[in-house]
């Protein structure tokens, strides 16, 4: 089983629950060296800031949620939020 | 029309969390009153909290009030350093009573709803099994995560769980233009953690007893200082209080006083 594959369905799940364009959402998980994983997180513009939230808290969220789903895998996760 | 009240440290504080939870990016989509000021206290004791009350503002209305200190917006709020982890400290407070007509009760049912199936997809996304129970109880809704499987859900010191609750609240806000004040334990850890809290309280309580002196504990979040103060408060001869701003409000044990019924402030 590839690596990232948990962390990828976590984090595409609940960034697509919370914007208001499910479709233009994509999520990348990358390899960044030995057991670590990058989630390249990408949505339509004006869904940024609910994605990123007041003060960073929904990002915030979503990186612990997304680091809980790679303990379960074995890996260590940074979540990238990119327009 | 929705509208939310919001305490809080500064009124930019109050104001931000205000916008947050009624899902608004921007001042600019909501009208602003700030129904008391804040004022200082000292060493958080006897101070006051900012109260604003938000109003979201109909898309298409003109602005009738500009709120006076400008933009909110997405920058860190100035006394925001130290919110890491800990959720906000703000109380919100709705009184749907006073504007009973304007602003139904939002459904908590349906809340309820739609925090089980969020919740249930986040379980299927990590492959967990595990069962969403929802109650509501006095507007609250509490959530309960159950499940073996589900501790992979509660972190160290239950941030993974803080999170989960965040992100639940955003979820809520985003599909039912608002919250309700919300709770949540998975697989426990809430229900172990207050026992262990009520065995350390105890001990402490001990300690001062015998060697007399007063112990200050870690900073707490409210919830947590009420069962450090509940479980003092069942045992003769000591006394507690909090002191501290949030989120670094903690709570002291120390001896009762002789002759004084202290109606401790336990908040």
């Amino acid at each position: 089983m590839e690596q990232g594959r948990i962390v990828a369905e976590v984090v595409e799940y609940v960034v697509k629950e919370i914007v208001d364009a499910p479709d233009d959402v994509q999520v990348e998980v990358v390899p960044d060296g030995k057991d670590a994983v990058v989630a390249e997180v990408r949505t339509a513009k004006r869904d940024m800031g609910r994605v990123i939230g007041r003060r960073g808290r929904v990002a915030r969220a979503i990186r612990a949620v997304a680091s809980a789903a790679g303990d379960e895998e074995g890996v260590a996760v940074d979540v990238e939020f990119l327009d | 029309m929705e509208w939310v009240e919001v305490q809080g440290k500064t009124v930019e504080i109050a104001v931000q969390a205000a916008l947050e939870e009624l899902g608004l990016s921007s001042p600019e989509e909501a009208t602003i009153e700030i129904l008391q000021e804040p004022k200082a206290g000292f060493l958080g004791i006897g101070g006051q909290e900012a109260i604003v009350k938000v109003t979201k503002r109909p898309p298409s209305k003109k602005r009738r009030r500009r709120r006076r200190r400008g933009r909110g917006g997405k920058h860190r709020g100035e006394a925001a350093g130290n919110e890491q982890q800990k959720p906000r400290k703000e109380e919100r407070r709705k009184e749907p009573a006073m504007e009973s007509k304007e602003q139904p009760k939002p459904d908590l049912e349906a809340q309820a709803a739609v925090a089980r199936s969020f919740l249930e997809g986040l379980l299927e996304a990590f492959g967990l099994e595990g069962e969403v129970r929802t109650s509501i109880e006095d507007d609250v809704l509490s959530i309960a995560v159950v499940g073996d499987q589900t501790e992979a859900l509660v972190g160290p010191k239950g941030s993974v769980m803080q999170a989960v609750l965040e992100l639940t609240r955003t979820v809520i806000q985003r599909k039912t233009y608002g919250a309700p004040r919300m709770r949540i334990d998975i697989a426990g850890y809430g229900e172990r953690r207050r026992e262990a809290l009520k065995i350390y309280s105890r001990k402490l309580a001990e300690k001062v007893l015998a060697e007399g002196g007063e112990i200050m504990l870690e900073p707490m979040n409210p919830a947590d200082r009420k069962v450090v103060h509940d479980t003092i408060a069942e045992i003769e001869g000591v006394r507690s209080y909090s002191e501290g701003e949030e989120p670094h409000r903690s709570v002291i044990i120390a001896p009762e006083e002789e002759g004084t019924e202290e109606a401790d402030d336990a908040e």
